[in-house]
């Protein structure tokens, strides 16, 4: 087993935070997808386990060949170690558990959405950090072009000021009628309160997964019903081809999404999205119930990204020898759902396909206690 | 082809109504009497009572569009090609745009006519009597009868284009009187028995002259002999190469360069070319090349590019007009001055509707602009 360096000796941090709170170099939060910025020392996320900080070494100055050590010194605990080296750990197992989970479908991958070009299309699990009190904008429902404007506000501040020193009239009134009309633009869209929830990307679809990621249709569900919550003006409107609320209470859920909420499903599934001119996205389709082609005016766009294979299954199944399915999940055997096509390995959850966090759970107990039967028999469960 | 062998063919019965080919459809944007999915549902339940009797079956312009966004990757233009040959067989015969004209023509060269194709080519550059390399010229010279006098475009400036491109990269092609139309339109119109008659004679001469590999401008043209000219053919055993492939190759090898040309420029992807051969990164390449030039995309652009409003001299309609116009609006937005083109029909057709309203937007020929400024 490979254990990459965190250069940051486990045993003694106690995550106080310090040394992020001294770190001077700031670096985009890859877990709020670039949305705001952690430090090139940082915890993934607040509730990550084991709770200890870990230096970025392509962003940190030290492995830059630049002078810091802030947060050694910093550090009361003792616990930064620059030389800290890549280790491999051989370990003896009687049983082993895939549970890799999924990843994300990469929208872009489907242009007529604009995914990645246009700033107000985003996929369900940034609106998840969007929605979140943890997240870069503390639950408050800002959309990427407005956190984008305010950015080059704080930008054009500057500029400002130095054009004003340097008397470049001609950058000054530039960069103020930017700043005008930047400024007019995020007071009008401070919160984006018609939201477009577009189902089945990426799955359902014979160009790239044919299956259902099936727990789509409940966290756009959720997500819209949050946003209301939050935003008591918020529209949300649902497009869909089947929505598959299957599971306990889910269909009660999804009326009450309707009767509570006030959210809107329309049978249709997107065609494209173009944007105006003020970055509002506009989606087309054919409203399936009425037979006609429309198209409406967005303040956000969520896309349901389909649940796909991580990428980096094939060399473990290969190094492991499981087998894998037509879609690149673990295989496993249908009368015995944790077991993959080697006896003594186990998989759950999201890498051997779509599951929602109920089942996932589940199977996570599920196949602790199927690895608990192989250790505590000798390997004896397996000849059963 | 019954109905139900095209609901096979084209695996209509996979759809779920989801109404994404409805929502793509660029006609269907414009008027709300056609649908490609309620296209395939009436025949799919037996709603129809003869699917060959109904009207939209013409106004399909089987860019592809539905197809390249279809979930369940239902080939509707092939349904379209299928109906409207059932439909011919039956009687039907759809709306030709242009008084018939061009089907007159194109009907005419199933023949055994004597034309004159070639005098432009001897003005225009170097051709040979035989050789490798054949130069599929298409329907330019006819468009050109039609077009040059009543609104002014020269679209013999694309094979003139091309053929001087070609010499100057070293190649001397066979253009040949006895070509024929490639059938494409007939084709398209239902009119399987002349279009298989084209393909036969335009098959025989290029063999006959012993050419290994036939290259070509027009993107109809290219498709039409790398799709379905097999359908009727069988293999040929000749390469079918375009133009812009072959030329960007040579390109990048430092064949040749180009003289520097001000301006900001989109390209119009044709829908043969672009979203159904795939060739949509050669043309660019080219442009890019050019030095001073600077290549913009439209809203559109690739593999979701507008069709230019008509296909096949079939179907011109206020609806066509419209579907030109908002792409000349998209160019406008975009910032470009230039909008190139890269198939004769898409000049001819977005010419037409800038001929209607006040846009400061000129249209140029690829081949045209490409050999103007290329340089050895």
């Amino acid at each position: 087993m490979r254990q990459k360096p965190r250069y940051v000796e486990a045993s003694r941090c106690t995550a106080c935070g310090a040394c992020a709170e001294k770190c001077p170099t700031k670096v985009p939060n890859e877990f709020n997808f670039g949305l705001d910025e952690h430090k090139a020392i940082y915890k993934d996320y607040a509730q990550g386990i084991p709770s200890v900080y870990t230096i970025d070494p392509t962003h940190c100055r030290i492995f830059q060949g630049k002078k810091c050590g802030v947060c050694a010194k910093t550090c009361q605990a003792k616990a930064i170690d620059y030389e800290q080296k890549e280790k491999f750990v051989d370990l003896n197992v009687a049983a082993v558990i895939i549970s890799t989970g999924y990843e994300l479908f990469d929208a872009t991958r489907i242009s007529e959405y604009g995914y990645g070009r246009l700033p107000n299309v985003i996929s369900a699990l940034e609106m998840e950090r969007l929605l979140s009190a943890g997240g870069p904008t503390k639950g408050h429902l800002t959309r990427p072009s407005t956190i984008r404007a305010e950015a080059r506000v704080r930008e054009l501040a500057k500029r400002i000021k130095k054009a004003e020193t340097d008397q470049d009239m001609e950058n000054l009134g530039r960069f103020q009628a930017e700043l005008k009309w930047l400024e007019a633009q995020i007071h009008k869209h401070h919160t984006a309160t018609k939201l477009g929830f577009i189902q089945c990307v990426g799955s359902r679809d014979f160009r790239f997964h044919k299956y259902c990621s099936s727990f789509c249709c409940m966290h756009s569900i959720k997500e819209a019903i949050i946003a209301k919550e939050h935003e008591p003006q918020t529209e949300s409107y649902i497009f869909y081809m089947d929505l598959r609320t299957v599971g306990k209470g889910f269909e009660e859920y999804k009326v009450r999404g309707e009767k509570v909420s006030g959210l809107k499903y329309v049978r249709g599934r997107v065609a494209e999205i173009l944007e105006d001119d003020e970055h509002n996205p506009i989606v087309y389709y054919e409203d399936t119930e009425e037979r006609r082609v429309k198209s409406m005016t967005l303040d956000m766009v969520i896309l349901a990204t389909a649940c796909s294979a991580p990428k980096g299954v094939n060399p473990l199944a290969e190094m492991l020898g499981v087998e894998l399915d037509e879609n690149n999940f673990i295989k496993t055997h249908p009368n015995r759902p944790l077991d993959t096509s080697v006896p003594g390995i186990f998989s759950c959850g999201c890498a051997q396909g779509p599951l929602d966090i109920p089942e996932s759970v589940a199977q996570a107990s599920s196949a602790a206690a199927r690895a608990a039967e192989v250790v505590m028999t000798g390997g004896l469960a397996l000849a059963m | 082809m019954t109905i139900s062998e095209i609901v096979n063919r084209t695996q209509a019965y996979y759809c779920l109504d989801c109404g994404i080919c409805t929502g793509s459809c660029p006609v269907s944007r414009v008027t709300q009497d056609f649908s490609p999915r309620l296209m395939v549902e009436k025949v799919l339940i037996e709603e129809a009572e003869n699917p060959y009797d109904d009207v939209n079956i013409w106004s399909c312009l089987s860019c592809g569009q539905c197809s390249a966004r279809c979930p369940s990757k239902i080939d509707y233009p092939e349904f379209v090609r299928q109906v409207r040959k059932a439909a011919v067989t039956e009687g039907h015969s759809g709306v030709p745009a242009h008084r018939g004209l061009f089907q007159g023509v194109m009907r005419l060269q199933t023949l055994d006519v004597k034309q004159n194709k070639t005098d432009w080519a001897r003005e225009a550059g170097k051709i040979a009597e035989s050789g490798d390399t054949y130069y599929f010229v298409g329907c330019a010279p006819y468009f050109d009868v039609e077009f040059r006098e009543d609104w002014a475009i020269d679209v013999m400036e694309g094979p003139r284009g091309v053929l001087k491109a070609l010499n100057a990269i070293g190649i001397e092609p066979v253009v040949h009187d006895d070509e024929r139309c490639c059938g494409h339109d007939l084709m398209w119109n239902g009119d399987y028995e002349n279009f298989a008659k084209l393909a036969r004679l335009n098959v025989d001469l290029i063999k006959s002259l012993g050419c290994k590999r036939v290259v070509f401008q027009c993107p109809e043209g290219y498709q039409t002999f790398k799709k379905y000219y097999p359908e009727v053919i069988g293999e040929v055993d000749f390469e079918v190469v375009h133009f812009y492939e072959l030329l960007a190759k040579e390109f990048e090898r430092g064949r040749f360069g180009f003289e520097p040309l001000d301006g900001v420029y989109t390209f119009h992807d044709p829908c043969r070319l672009g979203r159904q051969a795939g060739i949509m990164d050669a043309p660019r390449a080219l442009l890019q090349g050019v030095p001073g030039l600077k290549l913009i995309e439209m809203e559109h652009n690739r593999e979701n590019g507008i069709c230019c409003g008509t296909s096949a001299w079939m179907s011109c309609s206020s609806c066509s007009k419209e579907i030109q116009k908002s792409r000349l609006r998209e160019a406008i937005a975009s910032g470009a001055g230039h909008l190139v083109t890269a198939c004769s029909k898409c000049r001819l057709h977005l010419n037409c509707a800038l001929r209607d309203v006040e846009m400061d937007l000129k249209i140029v020929d690829l081949n045209d602009l490409l050999a103007r400024s290329l340089k050895v």
